[in-house]
């Protein structure tokens, strides 16, 4: 219709430069038209007749409208754009010929995606653009290819990469006039969409990508994992979080089963309820981590009658169980029950290790769980390789006096720098009354804190859990989150609790205390804080959840193994290796990275790096990592994995003699992404289309693309003027001013 | 008739109502051994509270009538604890706790001592329940029980409490008697009924012993002070005549299971 009316494609006025080709200048037609008018408005007043009112009015601004619409004719109006110069130029077709395009959902549903694109190349994309330029027909799965024939391609691939597949079909051709690219793909792209350096890059080029989509954008009836979150690491034993997002269609309100499992055995299962059709449904699985190693973990959904595609049902993520046992050093001022109980559960985890610090009498500290008689003899640590070698730190009821300007700056640093956990918890002489908000401590904390003594009250809560507690893992004590609110319902109450303010930016408060005539305080809020976290815990009274609950309840050694295991798991190393994808979705290339520091946690440019891997079926390998320029400390080495499999890269820096090191898995995967998101993906080859200049088309709408083809910046080009004065809107406009007049002047009677 | 009927319910719910209120902190008066004054401060909510148990008793003194739970009581609780805040950065409250063994109230109260255990004479439900009590983790401290027949008297209720642990000694080393004082070197803390005697034991009770029952983790539940009198050390304390060292040792000793149970 568009083309119909203004004579040329849309594209042409996009890209064209508008120009009136008449020897005279703008303004020359503006000073025309307003003479124009103003002769038709002392003509109308001078011959307006039998018309009265606002009637003459309407008259002449018709009259006017079409004069203007008549002169602007007479200055030649035109689109002066650039196009490319015939037989001169190359266009490169770029189909895709990975499996996903074997998917039989083309025309009717007889055709698959690649029979009804072959179709398109056969049926004028290939002869029509071939007659104005030369094409080079490509196809592309993980790598690309040239082509000669259609009958070639084979559906085959094991993934599709369409932002290295045109990166490198441009340097194939990157000698050559290239004035567009076709590409001929469903858009599911395996490595999670085109990045940005390769728009910028073809837009730097000019070269417009003009896309044909296939396929339907999503199944009648299907059931997608369409992610599962789970942590890189974790600690022995550990309880993991499996964030599971799915999505269905032609399912809505269906019931089915999610799963996770290690190779055979289902570790934990959930019912969920399918949400509607094409929405994002994001459920969580509770699963126990087990014992150290790398572990591939299984997330599944059953599947349902007739559902059209089942290989998109599991998905899987490695995790790096860790064997290490993080030490936490807890440190109280006085006294209290709280510290007993917190002790008793946490010597209940294997995988942690707990040192405490007690003052009992002003001459005396007591310690507990050390590695060493000499280990904190001198009272809390004042240097930072001595503190910086624990993982998180617990405080108690002391006063922020207690300690040094340079061991409070030494805690904060602990966070900060180090990447350690801190949890505060409330007590007669903690936080607001213990002076904490005229010390460096108070930066660190999640919370705002009062600046007066008397917020410590020994008197009965209770604790609520929050929205966003009932995601937290600290605080789930049951599986099902229905049943984990009801239990903390139930929860005993507290013996104190500490007044704390509201929490600060980023902060959030999974627990809040419940008070009689209060209004409700935070009682657990966390937050993240430089490389680590902290916390405050606004009581010293949560022992009474052991002590009110039946013997065999575990709520509170629960609870306290899961908030110190927070405050643990992601405290790093003095070397923390590192990989942007932990599961290679059919390539081999790994990128390894790893910061190295020294004791004190501060980065070591002049460490020797190196990886040593091992993988499935004997692979061994040394990868020397070597300094990121402008990262001080930051050592990165790339690697290729050639077997598909599970490997663990262990990297290892050597600084002053002593060698420090980390582990981290990885695992590469063939075939099993191009199972997954294989709708077509329109909106990424519509956004690829429109960043460069292109456009999408569907397949019926494909035979105009020879047409439009020629439009375009790159290549060899020429400047082309196109008239307008000739448009057919013009004929209609100018027949609708006259007819309009006509049309009023009858229903007036003044004809 | 309705108005008499009306008024009596509202007395009847106003004495209840007043006596649940104090249920903080229940008074015992009529059962003082050895009454002593009340302090100013005597209201003050703290972490610790010396927490005396109640319990029934058979034999020479019966359960509500001031059981032998009450011996000492409240004059030894008071003296002990001021040595307690004086010594120790714990924060405790000048007056005792009496916790009655029946009720749940005993779970507010990780921390008990009980006296003169050797007449104590616990049903089943209340042996379960101190047995619920050890283990959710609660400890307690018991004195001033001498000789076989009151050992015997002791185990038979302790034996129901836990029927598959055994008693043993406490070794020196332990860390309850190093926690805040080294205890090495112990004597036999005597009760004021040997005064000018020279004796320090009592029936047959002469050697004293410093035992206990464990738990799965090697942490002691309960600290049984067998032939020694360390209350009546408290109680008397103030005495000229109580020896000095004895005194002193019956503070380390109760002051070291106080921060013990605090701390494993």
């Amino acid at each position: 219709m568009f083309e119909f009316l203004f004579k040329y494609p849309s594209s042409v006025f996009s890209k064209g430069d508008f120009v009136m080709l008449a020897p005279l200048p703008w303004w020359t037609l503006a000073v025309a038209v307003l003479a124009a008018a103003a002769f038709l408005a002392w003509h109308m007043n001078r011959n307006r007749g039998l018309l009265s009112g606002a009637r003459p009015a309407a008259i002449w601004v018709l009259q006017t409208a079409l004069v203007a619409l008549v002169l602007f004719l007479l200055w030649h109006p035109a689109i002066s754009i650039a196009t490319l110069r015939p037989q001169q130029n190359i266009v490169a077709v770029l189909v895709d010929d990975s499996r996903s395009m074997a998917t039989k959902d083309g025309a009717r549903g007889t055709k698959t995606r690649l029979e009804e694109a072959v179709g398109v190349l056969n049926q004028g994309v290939i002869d029509r653009v071939g007659e104005r330029f030369q094409v080079r027909l490509y196809r592309f799965g993980k790598a690309v290819e040239r082509i000669g024939k259609p009958v070639e391609l084979t559906a085959s691939g094991g993934a599709s990469r369409i932002g290295d597949s045109l990166k490198q079909a441009m340097a194939e051709a990157s000698t050559l006039p290239l004035g567009a690219v076709v590409l001929l793909s469903d858009g599911a792209d395996n490595s999670g969409g085109i990045d940005l350096e390769t728009i910028a890059a073809i837009r730097q080029k000019r070269i417009p990508v003009h896309a044909v989509g296939f396929g339907k954008e999503k199944f009648d009836r299907d059931v997608e994992i369409d992610e599962v979150i789970l942590p890189a690491r974790t600690l022995a034993d550990s309880r993991l979080n499996a964030q599971v997002t799915l999505r269905q269609n032609g399912y809505e309100k269906r019931k089915t089963r999610l799963s996770v499992r290690e190779g055979n055995k289902v570790l934990a299962t959930s019912e969920v309820t399918l949400k509607s059709d094409g929405a994002p449904q994001t459920e969580t699985l509770l699963f126990n981590a087990g014992m150290a190693g790398a572990r591939t973990f299984q997330v599944s959904v059953d599947p349902l009658d007739g559902e059209q595609n089942t290989a998109n049902n599991a998905l899987s993520r490695l995790v790096s169980v860790e064997s290490v046992k993080p030490r936490v050093l807890y440190f109280d001022g006085e006294p209290q029950w709280e510290f007993k109980f917190i002790r008793r559960a946490i010597e209940e985890d294997r995988s942690l290790g707990l040192v405490t610090m007690i003052r009992m009498t002003q001459n005396k500290i007591y310690r507990q769980g050390v590695d060493k008689p000499k280990e904190l003899e001198d009272g809390f640590p004042a240097k930072a390789d001595e503190l910086f070698a624990y993982q998180a730190l617990v405080f108690g009821s002391v006063e922020a006096s207690y300690f040094t300007t340079a061991q409070q700056e030494l805690i904060r640093e602990f966070a900060n720098r180090r990447g350690g956990g801190v949890i505060f918890l409330g007590g007669r002489a903690t936080l607001g009354d213990g002076g904490y908000l005229r010390s460096p401590l108070a930066e660190m904390l999640p919370v705002q804190i009062p600046d007066r003594k008397g917020t410590f009250h020994r008197d009965e809560a209770s604790a609520e859990l929050t929205p966003v507690g009932r995601e937290s893992l600290i605080c789930r004590l049951e599986e099902r989150p229905e049943k984990n609110a009801d239990r903390w319902k139930k929860m005993p109450v507290m013996a104190d609790y500490q007044e704390v303010g509201d929490p600060k930016p980023g902060a959030v408060v999974l627990l809040e205390t419940l008070a009689p005539g209060r209004r409700k305080l935070p009682l657990l809020a966390i937050q993240n804080y430089g490389r680590g976290r902290t916390a405050v815990f606004a009581t010293s009274g949560s022992w009474r959840w052991q002590m009110q609950q039946p013997l065999p309840d575990k709520t509170h050694e629960m609870f306290w193994q899961q908030f110190l295991r927070w405050a643990v798991a992601d405290t790093p190393g003095r070397v923390h290796a590192s990989t942007p994808r932990p599961v290679l979705s059919d390539e081999t290339s790994v990128k390894l990275r790893a910061e190295v520091r020294d004791r004190n946690f501060k980065m070591v440019p002049s460490a020797k790096v190196e990886a040593r891997i091992i993988g499935p079926e004997g692979t061994a390998a040394v990868v020397e990592m070597n300094p990121v320029p402008d990262e001080d400390g930051v050592y990165a080495g790339e690697w290729a994995a050639e077997k598909p499999g599970s490997y663990v890269a262990e990297v290892v820096a050597l600084q002053d003699k002593e060698e420090t090191r980390d582990a981290i898995a990885f695992r590469r995967e063939d075939g099993v992404a191009e199972n997954f998101h294989t709708g077509q993906n329109r909106e990424l080859l519509e956004k690829l289309a429109e960043s460069t200049g292109g456009r999408y088309y569907t397949p019926a709408e494909a035979s105009t693309l020879a047409d439009r083809i020629s439009y375009s910046e790159a290549g060899l080009t020429v400047r082309d003027t196109k008239d307008l004065w000739d448009m057919p809107i013009v004929f209609f406009l100018a027949l609708l001013l006259r007819s309009g007049e006509w049309v009023l002047r009858r229903k007036w009677g003044v004809v | 008739m309705r108005n008499k009927t009306f008024i009596a319910g509202a007395l009847a719910l106003f004495v209840i109502s007043a006596s649940y209120a104090q249920r903080g902190r229940r008074s015992y008066v009529d059962e003082e051994d050895n009454p002593a004054a009340m302090p100013a401060d005597a209201g003050e909510k703290t972490e610790y509270a010396f927490a005396r148990l109640r319990y029934p008793s058979g034999g020479r003194r019966s359960y509500w009538g001031g059981g032998s739970w009450a011996i000492d009581y409240p004059k030894a609780d008071r003296q002990f604890v001021q040595g307690v805040r004086r010594l120790t950065r714990l924060h405790t409250r000048s007056v005792e706790q009496v916790v009655d063994i029946d009720g749940d109230e005993i779970y507010n109260w990780p921390w008990l001592y009980a006296v003169e255990v050797g007449n104590w004479s616990l049903n089943d439900a209340q042996a379960k329940k101190l047995r619920d009590y050890f283990l959710r983790g609660g400890f307690m401290m018991t004195d001033d029980f001498h000789g076989t027949y009151e050992w015997d008297s002791f185990m038979a209720s302790m034996s129901r409490v836990f029927p598959d642990r055994q008693v043993v000694e406490i070794d020196s080393k332990d860390p309850i008697f190093h926690v805040l004082y080294d205890l090495d070197n112990r004597v036999q803390v005597p009760g004021i009924v040997t005064f000018g005697s020279g004796v320090t034991y009592e029936r047959d009770g002469i050697v004293p012993h410093w035992r206990g029952i464990y738990d799965d983790k090697g942490r002691v539940m309960v600290a049984i002070c067998f032939n020694q009198d360390n209350g009546d050390a408290w109680e008397w304390a103030d005495h000229p005549r109580y020896p000095e060292n004895m005194a002193s040792q019956a503070y380390r000793v109760g002051i070291n299971y106080i921060v013990y149970s605090m701390t494993h």
